[in-house]
């Protein structure tokens, strides 16, 4: 998972006012990831000083690192299929939100955002994408202490991070019609095709949505690695192979491209295999993989971004907002019909107003 | 995608498609990383060179927003074309180069709905997004403004739609060369929505709206969907009345692109009559209309018909032969009036397919399609209106003003 840093950030958002969970660790200057590991933890008397005197006492929290962060997002996926198991969703549906969530944390923090909203958000907007109508009240009651409002809080936001494209196209039905096809050529092998469809199937309802399949690789692709995964000489059969007699270059020319075609798929196949379906169960019932969740969620806890953990209040601005400044459009010409710039968040410019040189109030 | 076999792309509309190049296909495709002066993704404290941030972009902008607003800023928003309770259509260009017209589609957002966003909206830009054919709307781009309204981009179509031309029988005239020309253009976009698996489920003259340069572009997929797979239920509710085939009206639960062939066959007979063909007061009129003027479905023509829930037919009518619409169509021609008949099969399983009708000997038999800089057109101000007019329109429903009051009310919920 490509996650974007962004760099030359000349305000670096956690200017946090309250000392809650400031790791006092880190405490050597602005850049702890960096720092920390070549100087002393503890600084010496006089830098003490020199730092008490010269930056806010309160510092940065102990970011998480772009590795931890692609954990958290495979780990918050996987919440979200289990999400969907509870649900009964259709296997589409609930593959469409998946990477919904995964390409909302392409361009953005779960820092940032919240993923255990977002998840419920992606849930009910990938039924709606896949016109699979569900009315909020029903749908939010589903969760627990999860109000219609918290859950349409982040739809616009979730719309705008994947930049409106709805349309997830998914490797279920290529899977189907490489099964009629494989019937018709294996009249004889019924058990074999079956069985490697049941295991396809449950591959695919897993292992392309918790890794980076969807974003390399094509739906055919993707089936036909998780074929190989199950009975690698199905998809010998149904890539096919150059013909016998006849031309010399085209024949060449065919087997280099299914030398290609073999060799995208062993790629995929390599990646699905990172994560067998078998994992699932894993992620909520392995004592290991749980105990390596925890301090991950813990860290997150104290790195989050203030202004925007809460999205109910962050929609609730928001619409203030564009209440006030409707009031204010009355007399703006152009510019106006289109908006302004979106003004920074009242609470932010309070933030930034106590981040001053004698530090937030006590 | 597919490409049409019978598609010809002129030069002109080659050179538009690259001045208004899609930017919406990729997240990061127009994101110029050279002004990213978030604090947003993965906070980095790495002594890196500081950009200073344009005054333009606030610093509190997440990443998506960032892009969002340039997007929007490549627009400018002109005069309303039309307002309407699900849209508002403004005129609007393209800031670096004013001559650039589009239609910007501001989705209202609904006071008393509290389900988020329509589901209208969502599948119009689920499948705008991906379709792109010279026949069909093209979707430029797509950003919100004032915070949370919806806006689409769509190429700006100055010169009205089909419905306008063929009610315009006092101005307007036209003849079998231009509506064999004007049914190309639409079969083709038919046929490429089919060939990618989507089903348009709302075609009618006034979602057929015209370019400056003749060509006719399919709009409006506030109805679409994408092909169901097998066993899974679809609503029967869609398709604006008159156009709606009768296996909808029977409320069949499973349907394919035949649905939309019928819709083809009616707006092709409503081409040649100058008049809605089968223009029913109620879904039970529609039935009855079509009883009358194509036939009665019965299990010899139409096998499984009488299984479907909705079945009931107000009484026995024999299917219609070729002499009686030769009668009533006849200035298509006899290969014209295959055509049509083909179209207007009662039994969806026996109706050509969109792509066999790109097959049919009509369009090589004389006349000759008129070349489309020669289509008859409607200017003026009147057409302006026409495509604000179309494009907020809630679809599925006929407008009040064309003699049925009773506009569908749609089941988003099914």
């Amino acid at each position: 998972m490509m996650i974007l840093s962004t760099p030359g950030s000349n305000s670096p958002w956690p200017t946090k006012t309250s000392g809650t969970g400031s790791p006092a660790s880190s405490a050597c200057g602005p850049s702890p990831r960096t720092a920390c590991a070549s100087c002393d933890p503890r600084p010496t008397p006089s830098r003490r000083s020199r730092l008490r005197l010269a930056s806010p006492p309160i510092p940065p929290p102990d970011f998480l690192t772009p590795d931890e962060e692609t954990r958290l997002v495979k780990f918050f996926t996987v919440e979200l299929i289990r999400a969907a198991q509870f649900c009964e969703m259709p296997t589409e549906v609930r593959a469409t939100a998946a990477i919904f969530l995964r390409r909302f944390y392409v361009t953005n923090s779960v820092m940032t955002y919240p993923a255990t909203d977002l998840l419920k958000t992606s849930l009910f907007f990938g039924c709606k994408a896949e016109g699979y109508f569900y009315k909020l009240v029903q749908f939010s009651e589903k969760f627990p202490n999860t109000t219609g409002e918290q859950i349409l809080a982040g739809e616009f936001l979730l719309c705008q991070g994947i930049r409106f494209a709805f349309d997830v196209r998914h490797p279920f039905r290529a899977l189907e019609g490489a099964i009629l096809e494989l019937r018709r050529r294996l009249p004889d092998e019924d058990s074999r095709v079956r069985r490697a469809h049941g295991q396809a199937r449950e591959i695919l309802k897993f292992s392309p949505l918790v890794t980076d399949a969807y974003f390399h690789y094509t739906p055919s692709q993707i089936m036909m690695a998780s074929l190989s995964i199950v009975d690698e000489g199905l998809v010998d059969i149904l890539v096919p192979t150059p013909p016998q007699n006849g031309d010399q270059s085209k024949a060449k020319e065919h087997a280099e491209m299914r030398q290609k075609i073999m060799n995208t798929i062993a790629d995929c196949r390599r990646m699905l295999e990172e994560e067998p379906p078998e994992r699932m169960m894993d992620y909520w019932s392995s004592p290991e993989i749980v105990k390596a969740i925890k301090p991950l969620r813990k860290k997150l806890q104290k790195c989050r971004d203030p202004d925007r953990a809460n999205l109910v209040n962050l929609q609730r601005a928001r619409r203030e907002q564009t209440v006030n400044k409707e009031k204010k459009a009355a007399k703006l010409d152009d510019t106006g019909v289109f908006g302004e710039e979106l003004g920074r968040e009242p609470k932010r410019a309070k933030l930034d107003k106590a981040d001053d040189v004698f530090g937030p109030p006590l | 995608m597919a490409l049409s076999p019978v598609v010809t792309h002129t030069a002109e509309s080659v050179q538009q498609t690259q001045q208004l190049a899609r930017a919406i296909s990729s997240p990061l495709k127009n994101f110029t990383s050279g002004q990213t002066s978030s604090s947003n993704g993965t906070p980095k404290l790495l002594a890196a060179p500081l950009v200073p941030a344009p005054t333009t972009i606030p610093v509190t902008l997440d990443l998506a927003e960032q892009m969002n607003d340039e997007e929007k800023r490549k627009y400018v928003k002109g005069k309303k074309l039309g307002e309407g309770t699900y849209a508002i259509v403004f005129l609007g260009h393209l800031r670096s180069k004013p001559s650039t017209l589009v239609a910007i589609k501001k989705i209202k957002v609904q006071k008393e709905n509290d389900q988020g966003m329509a589901p209208d909206a969502v599948r119009e830009l689920k499948h705008l997004q991906e379709l792109q054919h010279p026949n069909i709307i093209s979707l430029l781009s797509v950003f919100s403004s004032k915070d949370q309204n919806l806006n689409l981009v769509l190429e700006y179509l100055p010169l009205g739609d089909l419905e306008m031309l063929i009610r315009d029988t006092d101005n307007v005239r036209y003849g079998a060369a231009d509506i064999k020309t004007w049914m190309g253009m639409l079969t083709r976009a038919v046929w490429f929505c089919h060939e990618n698996f989507v089903l348009h489920r709302d075609i009618k003259p006034n979602n057929l709206l015209i370019a400056a340069d003749g060509e006719v572009k399919l709009a409006d997929f506030g109805l679409a969907r994408t092909f169901a797979d097998p066993m899974t239920n679809m609503t029967s509710h869609v398709i604006t009345r008159w156009y709606r085939p009768l296996e909808l009206l029977f409320d069949a639960k499973h349907y394919s692109g035949a649905v939309d062939v019928w819709s083809v066959g009616t707006v092709f007979a409503e081409l040649v009559m100058r008049a809605p063909y089968l223009p029913g007061n109620t879904d039970i009129d529609q039935v009855k209309l079509i009883c009358e003027a194509i036939g009665t479905p019965t299990e010899d023509n139409w096998p499984g018909v009488t299984k479907l829930s909705g079945y009931a037919v107000p009484a026995q009518h024999p299917v219609r032969g070729k002499d009686w619409y030769e009668m009533r169509f006849g200035t298509v021609g006899s290969d014209g009036v295959d055509l049509l008949m083909k179209t207007l099969i009662l039994d969806p399983r026996k109706r050509i397919t969109a792509h066999q009708m790109l097959e049919h000997r009509w369009w090589h038999s004389d006349p000759k399609p008129t070349r489309k800089q020669d289509l008859p057109k409607k200017d003026g101000p009147s057409a302006d209106d026409k495509m604000g007019a179309d494009l907020k329109r809630r679809p599925g429903v006929l407008d009040d003003d064309r003699g049925s009051k009773v506009a569908r009310k749609l089941d988003f919920g099914a």
